[in-house]
């Protein structure tokens, strides 16, 4: 199940390079660059409406960007569609988690290991084992309509990793969790690169999830990168003071 | 380790007990019926038999897709005027359909050959009208299914020299049994049970329940699609041969709006998300159909001859499908099979106690 | 020379008629998402008002025996009276359903309606002679046009514009505009659910009143089925302009009522019957083409 991940090739990433996303006449992104390495944990961080979702409906092939391309492993992977991108190796989960929600938990990521191409016993077998890990075995033959908020999402993430991805995005898993949801998530995030074997993209508006697990940081501003580096870099960076917690506040002591 | 040992009697009697408990009731209808019934309650237990063949049939598509087809009486139609031109009339046909090609209007077929041909046919026909509709979603796909039961009418209707228009062909050899029609009826269920609980059942449900996420989750919304529609087609086609050699006659007015409607209501009725529902709507609302018609017919009570005016019996039951929607929108069955509770907790149950 | 202008003139006649079809349908659609099968026993209804209910086939005249105006008020009336009284009883309830159970729920209406005229009614077509003095050609120009295509075109021009009046300078019509383009953004923004879905089946029951009257006096005969077919054509209408779309609906409706007639005369006349089949295939293909009709508004996409 896992795959070494000790070691990240030159071309084990995946990458976006100078794109742009204009909805009519507003532009979501202008020329991001973005780079995610097998193996590692890319925070991306910004304001609301700073064009995190869009950048990562670009990543996962929701959104064509209007310029600029996505590369997979050193391949051009922009014309595809979502579903293409998805059997290539790149899993996502939902703001909401969008679960199928008549169908059961096993169920809701044996789809993605169908997708994947894995036969409906396999799937079975690799969802079970997912759900294990992430100790939802219990809830494996629930539907998911009848799921805990806490839950759902949890079967959201894990739908993602059915899909064994090289790459996962994963869009504020922890939204609307309490405190000890937050723990327990951020283990499992912690562990995805070296379980799976996969470089992770976190959206995340908690600070602590994210100062916590991520090895570096992208900040998205208005639709720019505005810093990039490692926790400690960021936490420092004025820039990202300024941006987050408004002029006034850029100098105070406050912990982000 | 995961063990592949011969699975448990208990688990192979899970794994089948939402097939069980739609098919167990139908031979006791039948076996009843048989011994008891009169001969009016007889047909009406056939017809039942093979509506089911045919709704089973349109949930494969409908209920697992979630998308309304208005086109599925088209499938049938082919394969019930295929199976029409291979045995029916051999002496008339040179005559009534001239149209028709050598080897069809000179000879008759063999009963099960042509059968077959005649599900594959519907079922090819099916596999190319999706080719194309299926890269339509939602309302669109909807309506073009519409376009496709529209199209059909007007050609068969017009064809004269092959279908004789809108003219009754008569004089099918009529072999369906109720014993017959309950076997395809057990068949179809199967079908559609294996079918939705594999793969491409799974990836389709998906699609109906968020086209998004699946899509996300490397699941073809054509494909999926596509192979649904076209396994339904098989099987409404089934449908058509049944009724074709029930009736002994195959008239185009037959697969039209009306039909749509009724087998649509059994659908909504029952509830479009299971196949349990298929069935159980299809039940509920023949006995409707049957009862109405007694009492459109004429009953006596208390000596008086009483009867309500033709026509009761549609406007009842598209009221009751409006009042399904109104007030249980999923069907009686709500989405859900015949199945025992869930499994984790019985063993948390046994666990404790 | 002549004779294609005459064909133009049919086309045209024929393509508003199933505009206005199509209009009708675009608005409820709009407003909530409901492809409304029902409009078509609208249409058929409002024809049946003319005359008594018996089993004639040429029955008495009811409303059609009223004066012009009073006549056509009165089909109107029982027309929008109909549309509203479907959209309280049947569909208000189901108003937070998806569009595929609306649609459902419709093709019951219609059924429900369908067999209530026949139960009224009989199934029997019948005969109705108003507006007789409109069948005698009008010579424009050394093109004999039929009194009752120009009755159509002047009724249909009539209407369209003063629909689009209604749409851009009242403030209704504009709610009424915003919802069809963007449907979720309009509740959001508390656009006035009721007032504004009754006012768009009001308006769909008047415009099916209208074709009520023009297929009447086109045809002279009352049938069952007699609202399907444009409504059928409207409904193709609506998809292939892109549904959500008004102006779209009606572009959708004078293409198929073109091409319509456009097969109907250049077909070789052992083709001619199949006219109709040939107009479906070509929506499939238009829609093939353009899976989102010809003009693509935000209804028809969905934001992930």
């Amino acid at each position: 199940m896992s795959r070494p991940s000790k070691r990240s090739g030159s071309k084990e990433r995946l990458e976006a390079r100078g794109v742009a996303v204009a909805f009519g006449g507003i532009r979501a992104l202008s020329g991001v660059d973005l780079e995610v390495r097998r193996g590692e944990i890319l925070g991306l961080i910004g304001p609301n409406g700073a064009g995190k979702t869009t950048m990562v409906n670009v990543l996962s092939g929701f959104q064509r960007p209007t310029s600029g391309s996505i590369r997979l492993d050193g391949i051009d992977v922009s014309r595809l569609t979502a579903r293409k991108i998805a059997q290539a190796g790149i899993g996502r989960s939902f703001q909401a988690a969008r679960l199928f929600r008549t169908m059961t938990v096993e169920q809701n990521l044996s789809v993605a290991a169908i997708g994947s191409g894995q036969s409906r016993r396999d799937a079975r077998e690799r969802a079970l084992d997912i759900l294990d890990w992430m100790g939802l075995a219990a809830k494996a033959d629930h539907r998911c309509d009848s799921l805990s908020y806490g839950d759902e999402r949890r079967v959201g993430i894990a739908r993602a990793l059915a899909l064994q991805p090289s790459f996962a995005l994963l869009d504020e898993p922890a939204s609307g969790m309490n405190d000890a949801e937050c723990e327990a998530l951020m283990e499992v995030i912690a562990e995805l690169p070296a379980r799976f074997g996969c470089g992770v993209l976190l959206i995340e508006h908690n600070m602590k999830v994210i100062m916590g697990v991520c090895q570096r940081i992208h900040v998205l501003d208005g639709g720019q990168s505005l810093a990039e580096g490692s926790p400690q870099d960021i936490r420092m960076n004025p820039a990202v003071r300024r941006a987050y917690l408004g002029e006034k506040a850029a100098d105070s002591t406050l912990a982000i | 380790m995961k063990s592949n040992a011969m699975p448990s009697l208990a688990s192979i009697g899970r794994f089948w007990l939402p097939v069980l408990a739609l098919v167990v009731p139908l031979v006791l209808i039948v076996v009843v019926t048989g011994q008891f019934g009169g001969l009016s309650l007889q047909r009406t237990v056939v017809e039942m038999l093979i509506s089911i063949v045919i709704v089973v049939g349109l949930y494969v598509f409908v209920g697992n897709s979630g998308i309304i087809s208005f086109g599925h009486a088209t499938f049938m139609a082919i394969a019930a005027y295929g199976s029409a031109w291979q045995t029916c009339c051999e002496m008339l046909k040179p005559i009534t359909m001239s149209g028709l090609p050598h080897f069809l209007r000179d000879q008759s077929i063999p009963l099960l050959p042509s059968a077959i041909v005649s599900v594959l046919l519907a079922g090819a026909a099916a596999f190319l009208t999706g080719l194309v509709i299926m890269r339509l979603t939602g309302l669109a796909a909807s309506i073009a299914t519409l376009a496709v039961l529209f199209i059909l009418n007007v050609v068969y209707s017009n064809w004269d020299s092959v279908t004789m228009g809108s003219a009754s062909i008569v004089g099918l050899p009529t072999y369906v049994t109720a014993w017959l029609a309950l076997g395809c009826a057990v068949l179809a269920i199967v079908v559609a049970y294996l079918y939705q609980i594999s793969a491409f059942g799974l990836a389709i449900r998906a699609t109906r329940e968020d086209e998004v996420a699946a899509a996300a989750s490397g699941i073809s919304l054509y494909w999926s699609r596509l192979i649904a529609f076209t396994l339904s087609g098989f099987l409404v086609g089934l449908g058509g041969v049944l009724q074709a050699h029930y009736l002994g006659t195959v008239s185009i007015n037959n697969f039209f709006l009306g039909f749509t409607f009724l087998a649509l209501a059994m659908l909504i009725v029952g509830g479009m998300g299971s196949l349990a529902g298929a069935v159980v709507g299809v039940v509920v609302i023949t006995a409707m159909v049957d009862i109405f018609r007694r009492l459109e017919g004429g009953i006596s009570i208390g000596g008086q001859q009483w009867s309500l005016p033709a026509g009761t019996q549609e406007l009842i039951i598209a009221a009751f499908m409006l009042l399904i929607l109104v007030f249980r929108k999923d069907g009686i069955m709500a989405g859900r099979e015949i199945a025992l509770p869930q499994q984790p907790q019985r063993e948390k149950g046994l666990i404790n106690g | 020379m002549a004779n294609i202008v005459q064909v133009l003139v049919d086309a045209i006649a024929l393509g508003s008629l199933y505009a206005l079809v199509a209009l009708a349908i675009g608005l409820v659609f709009g407003v909530m998402r409901l492809v409304n099968f029902a409009q078509a026993d609208y249409i058929t209804i409002g024809a049946y008002a003319l005359v008594v209910p018996t089993a004639s086939v040429t029955p008495p005249l009811l409303l059609g025996a009223l004066p012009a105006a009073v006549m056509i008020g009165g089909v109107l009336l029982v027309v929008v009276v109909l549309a509203l009284l479907t959209e309280r009883v049947a569909f208000r309830p189901l108003r937070n359903s998806n569009p595929s159970t609306l649609l459902i729920s419709s093709f019951a209406v219609s059924y429900f309606l369908q067999n209530l005229v026949m139960l009224i009614h009989t199934g029997r077509p019948k005969s109705v002679g108003i507006g007789q003095s409109l069948a005698n050609a009008v010579e424009i120009g050394g093109v004999r046009v039929p009194g009752v295509q120009l009755l159509t075109m002047v009724v249909t021009a009539g209407l369209l514009v003063a629909l689009v009046l209604f749409l851009k300078r009242t403030p209704l019509g504009v709610q009424m505009r915003a919802a069809a383009e963007n449907f979720q953004m309009a509740r959001l923004l508390g656009m006035p659910a009721n007032r504004v879905i009754a006012l768009a089946f009001a308006i769909s029951g008047l415009l099916s009143g209208a074709v009520s009257l023009l297929l009447t006096i086109q045809t002279g005969t009352l049938d069952l089925r007699m609202g399907l077919m444009p409504v059928v054509y409207g409904f193709f209408a609506t998809v292939i302009g892109g549904m959500g779309s008004l102006p779209g609906a009606a572009l959708g409706g004078f293409l198929v009522g073109v091409a319509s007639v456009l097969l109907q005369t250049y077909l070789p006349a052992d083709l001619r019957p199949f006219r109709d089949a040939g107009v479906f295939t070509l929506v499939i293909l238009i829609l093939l083409v353009r899976p989102q009709g010809l003009i693509v508004t935000s209804a028809a996409k969905e934001r992930v």
